[in-house]
């Protein structure tokens, strides 16, 4: 039977990225709390900067605002102060207002006194007729460009109850500055617009210092907090991980592994519960396992100082029965009984050693390559003729099974013709049918009799040992009442399972499934339980 | 002349017990009580078989076992309480030809004797070659060049198996039916122990043999006579 294969998907390496990091996080405890600690104290240290650095900005430009509209009031009412005066009396001309803004610009250069001040500007309202015009002067490398529609409307307009109007805006070289706005009334020549234009260049250098500053200080202080993280979860998780490795190895049987304990805290008191635990663990393990050996030992002996006087008993029995003949007929049956009771003793005993040799856990399995169909063939040869005394007919069905599996042949062999045995005892003369069959990880047989079956409430004994379906059934077969006790330790020795199937009225049926080797598990079995009834088609083997 | 059988055991009524069936099968037992008595018993006494128990007062029945293999290859039968512990192999190593496990029946036992003292069937040829040895079949002499191997009856009943069919692959099952007149399945470590013993003597490298080749799982078959 060719060995099924499913074709496996290869998945390009990549695929399996996200899976294996998921695995070091969930796997790697100090990672992870690393890892989180950093994150959340990152957010916090972000939230808390930014929060500063808006508010110390915002901060920094109401100050440089407020001193900037102070001063440029005051230069507005200089320089109103200085036209109303000068023009009131004199007789306007042409060079007159030109000398007359050049005087006002020079006199507000001079008295302003805020840094970043970039210059002064008057603009002629545009859309008016005088009598006379002032040319538009402005100091030198004013940046006039910066001055909106906007604002120039709003200087206009000269409505509300401040006389200035600012703006901020951003000279060409990408700085920042606020131009502040107002109106003059020149007598004579009409409405004339007055711009100052102060830099904040020096107000931002100051912000991008705070800023950089608080940005190196959180970070900082984030990896000083994920440093602390480290070191704190360390000492915490290091005796944890140690605690784990040692509990392994006590898992794993080396008994004698201790956690080191260092110190008086909680780490200290767990290592210590710890090592009492493992102390009191390995005392205990030790006296079961001296307990164990005892009962080897003692099984060893017993079957030794037993058998030795049987064996004698035997062959005196064994010399007499084959004398019987020639006895008195009184002697001659008791020399037949004798026989028969020294053969059932001695099988009762080797089924107690066995049991208590798979007590002491002293059985080991002899793995062989074994073929089952043959395996069960040979078993069936072996018990037909005992069937036929009782009227039954024994067939083998095998499906599957003829492939080679690693098994203890002698322990297979002793459960087959335990179940062989019963299914004739029980089978009330009508016909036993045996499946094999096996699937990509099993192996099976199945013994199905259509005897008068097993109640319910006896079905869940029936491996239990000295137990009997009905005591005061009559026993032809012989067997100890240990049979089936032993074929379950056999099977559960192989890493199998033997089930049990029952109906009254309609047969039982017993089920044994093995790994195809002791390595691998079983999925299903390969034989139903209990199995369907064969159809006299090829499949039935009538050998 | 009836076949003399030494009987090694220390329950006195076991002994005698063997002594009556193996009288009354015709063979003339002789007894030994005692572990450190044995090889004595065994040189004084020319024995043509050993039964021997494994469980001995003073020197065990394996030492007791290698002591007599050294000197003679007389078959060796242990009697064993114990069917299936380390014993029984231990026993098979230190030279023993066969076991019988207590209790056993007297047939049983009788069967296990007649086996191991009847004469090697002899074959239609007298001289066999395998691999670089000679076997001389009615002489139970092998030979590798003019040089003799000491081989017990058992081992070169074994030896001549496989050789005087050296096409046929031989099982486990098959060679203890042919050597060990088993008729039903008994213990493969017999074949497994003694094919061993027999490769220490004969193989230049018993770990890489070239006269008894183990065909993975099936069995051994005789190596290519050169």
């Amino acid at each position: 039977m060719p060995e099924d294969r499913t074709p496996t998907l290869r998945m390009p390496a990549w695929r399996g990225y996200p899976a294996r990091a998921l695995h070091f996080w969930r796997a790697n405890l100090q990672f992870r709390t690393v890892a989180i600690t950093v994150a959340l104290s990152g957010l916090a240290v972000a939230v808390l900067g930014s929060y500063m650095s808006v508010s110390i900005g915002s901060n920094l430009f109401d100050s440089r605002l407020n001193q900037v509209l102070a001063e440029s009031s005051r230069a507005t009412n200089q320089a109103q102060d200085f036209f109303d005066s000068d023009l009131a009396t004199a007789d306007p001309s042409r060079t007159d207002l030109e000398f007359l803004s050049n005087t006002v610009l020079a006199n507000i250069r001079a008295t302003s006194t805020s840094p970043g001040g970039l210059g002064v500007a008057i603009y002629r309202s545009p859309g008016q007729q005088t009598a006379v015009t002032m040319q538009p002067s402005q100091s030198r490398g004013f940046p006039g460009e910066v001055i909106s529609q906007e604002l120039q409307d709003a200087v206009m307009d000269n409505t509300g109850p401040d006389r200035v109007w600012w703006q901020s805006v951003e000279l060409s070289d990408g700085r920042p500055a606020i131009v502040v706005g107002s109106l003059l009334t020149v007598p004579n020549a009409g409405f004339y617009e007055l711009y100052f234009v102060y830099d904040l260049g020096d107000a931002q250098e100051t912000l991008s210092f705070v800023q950089q500053t608080l940005l190196l200080g959180g970070l900082a202080l984030v990896l000083l907090i994920g440093a602390v993280t480290y070191i704190v979860v360390r000492l915490v998780v290091g005796p944890v991980r140690v605690a784990a490795e040692v509990s392994q190895k006590l898992a794993a049987g080396q008994l004698e592994h201790r956690i080191p304990e260092r110190g008086e805290d909680v780490i200290a008191t767990l290592a210590r519960s710890f090592n009492g635990m493992a102390d009191s663990l390995q005392e205990q393990i030790t006296k079961l396992g001296e307990l164990s050996r005892l009962q080897q030992r003692f099984v060893a002996d017993v079957s030794h100082e037993l058998r030795t006087p049987l064996t004698t008993i035997r062959l005196a029995g064994d010399v007499l029965y084959d004398q019987r003949d020639t006895f008195p007929p009184a002697t001659g049956r008791t020399a037949e009984l004798l026989h028969t009771q020294v053969q059932r003793f001695e099988i009762l005993l080797a089924d107690l050693l066995e049991v208590s040799r798979y007590d002491a856990g002293a059985v080991e399995l002899e793995i062989e390559p074994t073929n089952l169909v043959r395996l069960v063939e040979d078993a069936v040869d072996s018990m037909r003729l005992v069937a036929n005394e009782h009227g039954s007919d024994i067939r083998v069905v095998a499906a599957g099974g003829y492939f080679e599996v690693e098994l203890d042949a002698r322990r297979i062999r002793r459960i087959l013709h335990n179940l062989l045995g019963n299914a004739i005892e029980h089978g009330e003369g009508k016909p036993i049918v045996v499946f094999v069959d096996s699937n990509e990880d099993a192996v099976a047989f199945a013994v199905r009799d259509h005897g008068i079956g097993i109640d319910t409430d006896d079905l869940t004994r029936v491996f239990d040992r000295f137990w009997r379906a009905d005591p005061s059934r009559k026993r032809t077969i012989g067997g100890t009442g240990l049979g089936l006790a032993i074929s379950l330790e056999d099977a559960s020795l192989h890493r199998g399972y033997l089930e049990v199937w029952s109906e009254p009225g309609n047969g039982t049926c017993f089920r044994l499934t093995l790994p195809r080797d002791l390595k691998r598990s079983i999925r299903v079995s390969p034989i139903d339980l209990p199995p369907a009834e064969p159809t006299d088609d090829l499949e039935v083997d009538d050998a | 002349m009836n076949a003399r059988i030494l009987v090694v055991d220390d329950d006195t009524a076991l002994s005698e017990m063997i002594g009556i069936v193996l009288r009354t099968e015709g063979f003339d037992p002789v007894f030994c009580a005692d572990g450190n008595e044995a090889l004595a018993a065994f040189q004084s006494t020319r024995p043509d078989l050993v039964l021997l128990d494994l469980m001995l007062p003073g020197k065990s029945g394996i030492e007791v076992c290698a002591e007599i293999r050294n000197e003679s290859g007389v078959p060796i039968i242990m009697l064993t309480a114990k069917s299936d512990t380390t014993d029984v192999v231990r026993g098979l190593e230190s030279g023993a030809d066969d076991y019988v496990v207590k209790p056993f029946n007297p047939k049983e036992l009788v069967a296990r004797i007649r086996t191991r003292l009847r004469p090697t069937p002899v074959g239609s040829t007298d001289v066999l070659r395998v691999g670089d040895l000679t076997l001389d079949v009615a002489g139970h002499e092998v030979l590798r060049g003019e040089k003799k191997i000491n081989l017990t009856p058992l081992e070169f009943e074994l030896l001549l198996a496989l050789a005087s069919r050296p096409q046929q692959v031989f099982t486990r099952e098959m060679l203890l039916e042919q050597v060990w007149g088993y008729h039903y399945k008994a213990d493969t470590r017999l074949v497994n122990v003694h094919v061993q013993r027999l490769r220490a003597k004969i193989e230049d490298d018993p770990d890489n043999p070239k006269i008894v080749m183990t065909v993975r799982g099936v069995g051994y078959r005789a190596g290519a006579t050169g």
